[in-house]
């Protein structure tokens, strides 16, 4: 008999309000978890993408757009760039790499990017760390394609398989643009499958890869039938200035070692911006900008969370208030026998902040499977890989809040059994 | 060794009720020597109560002493107080007032575990107790056995801590006449065999054949009143 004891038979003799008051508890703490691991993760896998590049060039409407068509796929950039611009920026400055880019077309929904080698050699997905192949190799001709790795899980793909490209994205068709290519497949160029992508955790993983002159050999061959119905294969001869069209430049600075932000970064910056028919994009400006938007939501969901945590406080209360009517004359007996008023105080507070220990145990279980499910979703909508894993600093914190939230929900009750009047709760039931 | 388990001088208590005349309790002096049983008789409303809630401190008198194997209780504060009339007065109450939900062997080990004495000696000190006492299935929540047995966890519980005192209010009015003669039994053998003196309250006649020494609470009362 100890404590502990009086305690647990206070707990498991009201099971039923013992186990909502946890479930509430619970559900709150799981609550918080979710959200603050999701606001942690939905930025890391965003920082993710634009991996080591300084500078993005494009000739989108604003330097966001620019990010999220650029390095997310979430639309196809309506108006590009040519290749003369291409020269001119990659002359502009000392760079590390200049790679350009063209997304417009797509394989059974999942956005295929047009680049040369130099992406694969150079462009790191995740700064320090080069891109590594599960399988075959890069590309290295026209018509190869490199799958990205959640790209080869979606769609099966295997290295020595032939796939057929859909020229135009798979979101071109909402633009309502007269100009922009009905999506249609072009079975007559066979491209092949060479190599499958380790997961990097950023948009890329969804992405295939191919050879920039394969894609403007299929945009040389549209504009060829529209030209005359009857033109036969088209191959790189046919290419002129009109068809080597891109769609972005990820660009890196030459750094010193050690170094991530070149001091002639705001220079250069500075000096492309005044060629207006390009948008330069700093990739973590850009995030900032994005998340300042999308952290005020965040900000209201937590604060929501936060209520709900506060409200499960409030459930621990009244469970103790209601059940202190019926232990006062168990209190008294207590009293008589030597127990303090701050004996009784402290058994009451441990039970309240007990219930949130529990709670928090149930909580971040809840939160590892309600995690899961968020990552999920956002996979399956948004295409993020999301680590919905929480630093245990962050798990630690939360428990703690809850415990001490419950403890301070335990103090109202305590003091209604601090302050039971022993001699008036021991008559004899009249 | 103080020769004394309660000893009572010039004590007076006075409870203003909101809308009702004053209550006011004396008694000039009392005095149970270490061992002794003594019955004290008090009508409806006397003040009987109220006597056992200052001898266990639990109210707090306006003058006069009380003290319990020698201490004065009402000199000790807070929680010392609180583990004082745990560890040196037992009290059996009318109602039982076992803790429910708890077996019977921890209603007895509660007394010990509120007390100073090793946590090592209380499951042999209650289950001893217990066995002595005739409670069947120690084991048993309380609310599950017999009237009788649950009076009998009562007494094991007031004498666990081997009290200079114990204080019986009403122990047997809950009980039939057979049973309370039997409990009386119990709780005076106990008494007198743990060293402990024994002042029990009542108003069954009964009673009176058993206690060599009987008062009257307004008798005492009196006493005070024309004593301050």
């Amino acid at each position: 008999m100890t404590d502990w004891t009086i305690i647990r038979r206070s707990m498991t003799g009201r099971m039923f309000s013992t186990v909502t008051t946890v479930l509430t508890v619970g559900v709150a703490v799981a609550l918080m978890l979710v959200l603050l691991a999701m606001q942690g993760a939905g930025r890391r896998a965003f920082e993710r993408g634009s991996g080591n590049m300084h500078l993005l060039a494009s000739a989108d409407a604003s330097p966001l757009v620019a990010i999220l068509n650029g390095i997310f796929y979430a639309n196809a950039p309506r108006r590009p760039l040519t290749w003369a611009q291409f020269d001119r920026v990659a002359r502009s400055a000392p760079w590390e790499y200049a790679v350009p880019t063209q997304y417009g077309d797509s394989f059974m929904g999942l956005p295929v990017l047009a680049t040369n080698t130099d992406f694969f050699a150079r462009f790191q997905p995740n700064p320090g760390s080069a891109w590594r192949l599960r399988e075959g190799r890069f590309f290295e001709a026209p018509f190869e394609v490199v799958v990205g790795a959640r790209a080869a899980r979606a769609t099966g793909l295997k290295v020595g398989d032939t796939i057929h490209l859909t020229h135009g994205a798979p979101q071109s068709r909402d633009l309502g643009d007269a100009s922009a290519v009905a999506p249609h497949v072009h079975t007559e160029y066979d491209y092949h499958v060479v190599g499958i992508l380790e997961p990097t955790g950023g948009s890329h993983d969804r992405a295939l890869f191919t050879d920039l002159s394969s894609a403007w050999i299929i945009h040389a061959h549209d504009r060829r039938v529209r030209e005359n119905p009857g033109a036969g294969r088209t191959t790189q001869e046919h290419l002129t200035d009109a068809d080597r069209l891109i769609t972005g430049i990820y660009l890196r600075l030459v750094t010193r070692a050690g170094s991530d932000t070149p001091a002639n970064l705001p220079q250069v910056f500075d000096q492309l911006r005044r060629d207006a028919t390009l948008t330069i994009a700093q990739p973590k400006q850009e995030l900032d900008r994005l998340f300042l938007i999308v952290g005020n939501v965040n900000e209201l969901l937590v604060a929501i969370a936060a209520v709900v945590l506060v409200s499960s406080g409030i459930a621990i209360m009244l469970a103790l208030y209601n059940s202190m009517e019926q232990r006062r004359r168990q209190i008294a007996v207590l009293r008589v026998l030597g127990a303090s008023r701050s004996r009784i105080f402290g058994l009451v507070t441990t039970e309240a902040a007990l219930i949130g220990m529990l709670g928090a145990v149930v909580g971040i279980a809840l939160s590892a499977v309600g995690a899961a499910a968020a990552a999920g979703v956002m996979k399956t909508r948004l295409g993020l890989d999301i680590d919905a894993a929480l630093p245990p600093r962050e798990i630690v914190r939360v428990v703690l809040i809850a415990v001490a939230l419950s403890t301070l929900a335990g103090f109202v009750p305590a003091m209604m059994a601090y302050r039971t009047s022993v001699a008036k709760n021991l008559r004899p039931i009249a | 060794m103080p020769t004394h388990a309660l000893q009572i001088r010039n004590l007076a208590f006075r409870y203003d009720a909101p809308g009702s005349t004053p209550f006011e309790l004396h008694v000039g002096s009392l005095v149970l020597g270490a061992g002794e049983q003594m019955l004290l008789t008090a009508r409806s409303g006397g003040g009987k109560s109220t006597l056992l809630g200052l001898i266990c401190g639990l109210m707090d008198p306006l003058r006069g002493t009380i003290e319990i194997d020698g201490q004065d209780i009402h000199d000790l504060r807070g929680a010392a107080r609180d583990r004082f009339r745990g560890a040196r007065i037992g009290v059996i109450f009318q109602t039982f007032n076992l803790l429910i939900g708890f077996s019977a062997i921890e209603n007895v080990l509660a007394p010990l575990m509120l007390s100073n004495i090793p946590r090592g000696e209380h499951q042999a000190r209650a289950a001893a107790l217990l066995e002595r006492l005739g409670i069947e299935r120690p084991h048993a929540k309380v609310e599950h056995l017999s009237v009788g047995q649950q009076q009998r966890v009562a007494v094991a519980r007031a004498v666990a801590c081997k009290p200079a005192l114990v204080l019986a209010d009403e122990p047997t009015a809950s009980l039939d006449p057979e049973n309370a003669g039997g409990a009386m039994d119990l709780i005076q053998g106990i008494c007198r065999d743990t060293g402990a003196a024994l002042l029990c309250v009542s108003h069954d006649p009964s009673m009176a054949q058993r206690f060599p020494r009987q008062e009257r609470l307004d008798a005492l009362s009196t006493q005070g009143a024309n004593a301050s």
